[in-house]
């Protein structure tokens, strides 16, 4: 009687061969462990006395049971091979940390290997065996049902979705001074359908906005789904194609039903991947209309003249770094830079770059596997050190999980640089048209308070508790708020945070995620589950932006705003603001 | 010429050759039945090739050193890599030449320059079991495969320098060594990593198709 073999380690072996087809087998069946592509993985780079990280070798734990169950020479001297089979749950837990945790499928190895295995292709299928039998990371395992049963992944709501929309709208309206501005949803026949990320409805609805007015001043027929959104697909971190098939299902029904001619995908490397390219594949759909990015988008307005633009509106220094899944699996590397060019002064590429960029370490959905970030960010030294030697002030990059994983390295590494898309520069580049400005209409004098820009002061008799575990942060927004008028009251950590926001009952509380004690996703449930603090404005802010969802995944109201550490002075005071409707 | 040595230089390298060429058939029908998937997006990306030109590119990418990254940087493994191939090409043909077409060897400068490629091959062969063994990274990838194959084509491409002037007179050792190897290494391929050159234009066929459609192919990158 042969080893006894677990349920999963069953159902995974099982799998293994309906879901090979003749790419996949190639790639497995061809490596000749020539060792040639271990220098292109940054694990490799910043890991240099552990083998293990090498691609071959991480490829070798899943090609192994492929030798020993799909192949001959294996199934008949497998010691010869080193094919093996798996029996334990506790083996695919460690093929879950190699392929998950040591991998982020940017494909690098793949462009480097000269026998033209395609490593990152079956890394993500081996993903998508362990997550059919439940061995995931957490994380993944929370995205992915999000995806599935809300229909986005990070849980928006829809209508948090539209609220945010309707606000950004207002926002625009009252920025520009133009009453018609619109970000319309829902409308029938446009020539754009426009598709985002939920990180910006919940993180970043800026970027909604910003492009809500390089549409609006391009003269673009366009409107935002009210469903079927979310370009983003966690199907293809996962390796899970009937999840990754079934969102992109959504996308493209929905852009049918509204009759759009063309779907737009906003700055988002992965989704531009699985929306434009893999997501007719994994669903086996031909989708009858145009899908571009918004980059494309937005070089084409400036190319036919539907907007202008000032490049010295952006003067210091940017440098670009590419998505693993725009550049090397969707050949996007020349138009951002085209775009870029167009809308900036000074821009420093970064070495190497396009196919031959690193990836940003927070790919294949790594940011939302927290057991991994130290791993993560100790691999991410290669970015860091690229970023360093341009000298820029801002890496701009087209992805929004880009944004993250670089914000995260920037800190960890204490770069003095900043994370931007081009998205925002080319709105904060767009001249706008002076008739536009300057409405027909007779000019209604208004309250000059109700005009009047927000100044020191202006926060006066508002108590604002702020609760962080780093004496620096308290320290400094303490000050900020106080010389803004506010009456500021501290807490390092969760326990004192409840007592103190019990006791004091703050207009607003900022609070910290990581601490000692009771976390900030502790106290933040408190306070919202607390019938008389429930309505209190919280604004979370933390360093780590994987441990963001963690509040999201709470059965209470969202918060009210949110900060990513480092904050400075005046993001801080703008946000305060706006969350107390000051100014 | 002994009976054995016309033996081992004919009958048995047609056996062998058969041998191969029934286990490589049934390779290839094992590899066609895995279903190909289909690329149904649009094509993405300004550098477009056509799907032939990007899958031609993929092909001939090991020709191009400068286009990726591992064969630009590590230009002395590059040459390795083509000295050990063209070794490998030399010594088969040598197995044909000796019983179908001994005059050519009766040409010193091609017994030397046969002689010159083969022995350069078998350098590179130390050099790569050396580089096996003596690296830990390339130690934790290996397999005996991998070290079994090196060796038998090292020691395979000392026995084609020995054997390349044909002289069976001056004693026939070095001959029928060298084509009792050679039947060896035909038989034996198919079921080892040598067989990397069947799977080669598949591998490459597929990625040239992807990334060409993708605009990936031919690989873009700014220089310094
Ligand atoms: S994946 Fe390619 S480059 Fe890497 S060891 Fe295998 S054959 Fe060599
Ligand atoms: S796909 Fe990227 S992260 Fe994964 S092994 Fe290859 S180079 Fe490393």
């Amino acid at each position: 009687m042969g080893k006894p073999r677990s349920h999963k380690a069953e159902k995974v072996l099982e799998r293994l061969e309906k879901k090979l087809n003749r790419q996949i087998v190639m790639s497995l069946a061809a490596c000749v462990h020539c060792g040639n592509c271990s220098s292109s993985c940054h694990y490799v780079l910043a890991n240099p006395d552990d083998p293990t990280y090498q691609p071959s070798y991480k490829a070798d734990q899943l090609r192994k049971l492929f030798k020993r169950h799909v192949d001959w020479t294996g199934r008949v001297i497998p010691w010869f091979v080193k094919a093996k089979s798996i029996y334990t749950d506790e083996e695919l837990e460690e093929l879950k940390d190699v392929v998950f945790g040591k991998c982020t499928n940017c494909r690098r190895c793949s462009i480097n290997c000269p026998m033209g295995v395609d490593h990152a292709t079956f890394n993500r299928m081996a993903r998508g065996l362990l997550v059919s039998v439940g061995v995931m990371p957490e994380g993944v395992a929370v995205v992915s049902k999000d995806q599935w049963e809300i229909g986005n992944q990070m849980g928006v709501l829809k209508e948090d979705y539209l609220d945010t929309l309707e606000w950004m709208e207002e926002e625009l309206q009252e920025e520009l001074d133009i009453p018609d501005i619109k970000i319309p949803v829902d409308k029938m026949d446009c020539d754009v359908v426009y598709s985002i990320n939920p990180r910006e409805v919940k993180y970043d609805p800026r970027t909604i906005a910003e492009a809500a007015k390089i549409f609006h001043f391009a003269g673009e027929n366009w409107t935002m789904p009210s469903e079927g959104w979310d370009m983003t697909n966690f199907g293809l971190f996962s390796g899970d194609d009937d999840l990754g098939g079934a969102v992109g299902r959504r996308l493209y029904e929905k852009t049918e039903e509204l009759r759009g001619k063309k779907l737009v995908i906003s700055e988002c490397g992965h989704g531009y991947r699985s929306t434009r390219c893999e997501a007719p594949n994994w669903g086996k759909i031909d989708v009858p209309f145009v899908m571009e990015s918004s980059v494309d988008t937005m070089l084409r307005y400036i190319k036919e003249r539907k907007i202008k633009v000032d490049k010295n509106k952006n003067t210091e220094r940017v440098t670009f770094h590419d998505s693993c899944n725009n550049a090397r699996s969707c050949g996007l590397f020349e138009e951002p830079r085209e775009l870029l060019n167009l809308v900036v002064t000074d821009f420093q590429e970064m070495y190497p770059n396009r196919t031959e960029n690193y990836c940003c370490t927070g790919g294949g959905g790594a940011m939302s596997m927290s057991e991994y970030t130290p791993n993560r960010l100790k691999s991410a030294k290669i970015k860091a050190e690229q970023l360093k030697a341009t000298g820029a002030k801002y890496v701009v990059t087209s992805c929004h999980n880009c944004v993250d994983g670089l914000t995260d390295l920037i800190k960890h590494y204490e770069l003095d640089m900043k994370v931007t898309q081009l998205v925002n520069l080319v709105a904060n580049a767009l001249v706008i048209p002076e008739k536009v400005k300057e409405p027909e209409v007779e000019k209604v004098e208004v309250p000059v308070e109700a005009e009047a820009p927000a100044e020191a002061g202006d926060l006066a008799g508002r108590k604002i508790l702020v609760v962080d575990d780093e004496p620096d942060i308290l320290t400094f927004f303490s000050t900020v708020l106080e010389d803004n008028g506010a009456t500021v009251i501290q807490a390092s950590d969760g326990d004192e945070a409840i007592e103190k926001v019990r006791q004091e009952k703050p207009d607003l509380v900022t609070l910290d995620l990581n601490m000692p004690g009771k976390d900030g996703g502790q106290v933040f449930e408190f306070i919202r589950k607390d019938e008389e603090l429930a309505e209190t404005p919280v604004c979370i802010v933390t360093g780590r932006p994987e441990l963001r969802r963690l509040i999201y995944d709470r059965p209470v109201p969202p918060p009210e705003g949110y900060l990513d550490k480092p904050v400075d002075e005046e993001t801080l005071l703008r946000n305060v603001r706006k969350i107390l409707a000051v100014g | 010429m002994s009976d054995a040595l016309h033996f081992a230089s004919h009958r048995l390298q047609e056996v062998a050759l058969l041998i191969m060429a029934i286990v490589y058939t049934l390779r290839l029908r094992w590899i066609l039945k895995f279903p190909a998937g289909k690329e149904r997006q649009a094509p993405t990306g300004v550098g477009s090739l056509n799907p032939r030109g990007s899958i031609i590119y993929s092909w001939f990418n090991i020709a191009q050193p400068w286009a990726m990254e591992s064969t630009r940087t590590k230009f002395f493994l590059y040459l390795q890599f083509v000295v050990f191939h063209v070794g490998v090409t030399v010594a088969i043909g040598l197995s044909f030449v000796i019983p179908y077409g001994p005059g050519l060897l009766e040409y010193s400068t091609i017994v030397l320059v046969i002689q010159v490629l083969c022995f350069a091959a078998f350098i590179v062969g130390i050099m790569r079991i050396i580089r096996r063994l003596g690296s830990k990274a390339m130690r934790v990838i290996s397999s005996p495969d991998d070290y079994f194959a090196v060796l038998l084509l090292t020691v395979w491409f000392f026995f084609a320098a020995l054997a390349a002037p044909n002289n069976y007179a001056a004693g026939e050792a070095a001959l029928l060594t060298y084509f009792w190897l050679t039947a060896f290494f035909l038989i034996y391929v198919p079921f080892s990593k040598i067989s990397h050159y069947l799977y080669y234009p598949f591998t490459r066929y597929y990625l040239g198709k992807t990334l060409g459609r993708r605009g990936v192919y031919p690989i873009v990158r700014g220089n310094k």
